[in-house]
């Protein structure tokens, strides 16, 4: 028996974050885990451009909804993913600073672990405080994989 | 991503000619789409200019971010257009705008759009920031400076 119960992983709507689900899926499958998705509306970001002035209150308040109708869609096409596979699946849609709450969903499940996607190159060690997927690796209480290798992961999950 | 990763040279004019903001928003997406980042121009300058209609993206300090997410945009573009005698954007400081970055995005990219005009944003708060811009003599200069800046100052 696996001692790894409970995978959280993190998405951010994109094209490559479904590449990291499926990674994250096949990892469930193998281990025998349940899978946590979570998704994570940027409050931070529609905060500063608010501030800024950037942004009016009507378009932080539709960007809002848009990024919660694509936090929903990815975890509704997560879920078909999983349920493809029989892995047991919870979706998990939040909002605020992205690496808090992912880190503090992973903390609270309890996960243990955490999977997310590959981790951009930093340009200076100003962007370890700024980039939210170097914080998440950083701030995870549980240990963290980073899917790399695209081609690899759909051979993986299409051969699981 | 970085927003370093997006302005090219080729997509930054140093004097701009246009005397209002129409024009200049015009002049800067002309060069994106000469560039082939934008499908359709009008539609693009449509956009742009109707979420200017609802209010200014002149944030003071001399500074407009003009930005619209549209289906016309090939992924996600940045331009940047600099006016030496400054543009009437009814600024909310009231002030001429001399820097102007404009910005447009597919919807399919909600949150690198975000996360890019967020950063942008942050960064022409610092003074030397928008000082070294408005001093900065090629497109290559302006890229250079925005890579110092998104590396905290010190380029790797």
């Amino acid at each position: 028996m696996s001692s790894i119960k409970n995978i959280a992983v993190s998405l951010s709507g994109s094209a490559a974050s479904l590449c990291t689900a499926k990674y994250a899926i096949y990892l469930a499958k193998q281990l025998n885990a349940k899978l946590f998705a979570v998704y994570v509306i940027d409050a931070r970001s529609l905060r500063e451009l608010l501030k800024t002035g950037v942004f009016l209150e009507v378009e932080a308040s539709e960007h809002e909804r848009d990024l919660k109708d694509q936090g929903s869609n990815t975890l509704e096409r997560v879920k078909k993913l999983a349920e493809v596979k029989k892995v047991e699946y919870e979706g998990i849609l939040l909002k605020g600073v992205v690496h808090e709450e992912v880190t503090n969903a992973a903390r609270n499940l309890p996960a243990d672990l955490l999977v997310i996607g590959e981790l951009r190159e930093l340009a200076s060690c100003r962007e370890i405080f700024y980039d939210e997927g170097e914080r998440i690796f950083r701030e995870s209480p549980c240990p963290v994989v980073v899917v790399k290798n695209p081609e690899e992961v759909d051979r993986l999950y299409r051969e699981l | 991503m970085k927003i370093s990763d997006y302005l090219k040279k080729e997509f930054c004019i140093m004097d701009l000619k246009a005397g209002n903001k129409e024009q200049a928003i015009r002049e800067v997406a002309n060069c994106l789409t000469v560039n082939g980042k934008i499908k359709d121009k009008e539609k693009f300058i449509h956009d742009i200019l109707e979420r200017e209609s609802l209010g200014s993206t002149g944030i003071g300090h001399k500074v407009a971010i003009p930005h619209s997410r549209t289906e016309v945009v090939n992924g996600f573009a940045i331009g940047f257009g600099r006016s030496k005698e400054g543009i009437d954007f009814k600024a909310l400081d009231g002030d001429k705008v001399n820097l102007i970055f404009l910005m447009g995005a597919n919807p399919s990219e909600l949150n690198l759009y975000l996360r890019l005009l967020a950063e942008l944003s942050r960064l022409l708060m610092e003074n030397s920031f928008r000082r070294e811009l408005i001093a900065a003599n090629t497109g290559d200069e302006v890229v250079d400076i925005i890579r110092k800046y998104e590396a905290g100052g010190i380029v790797k």
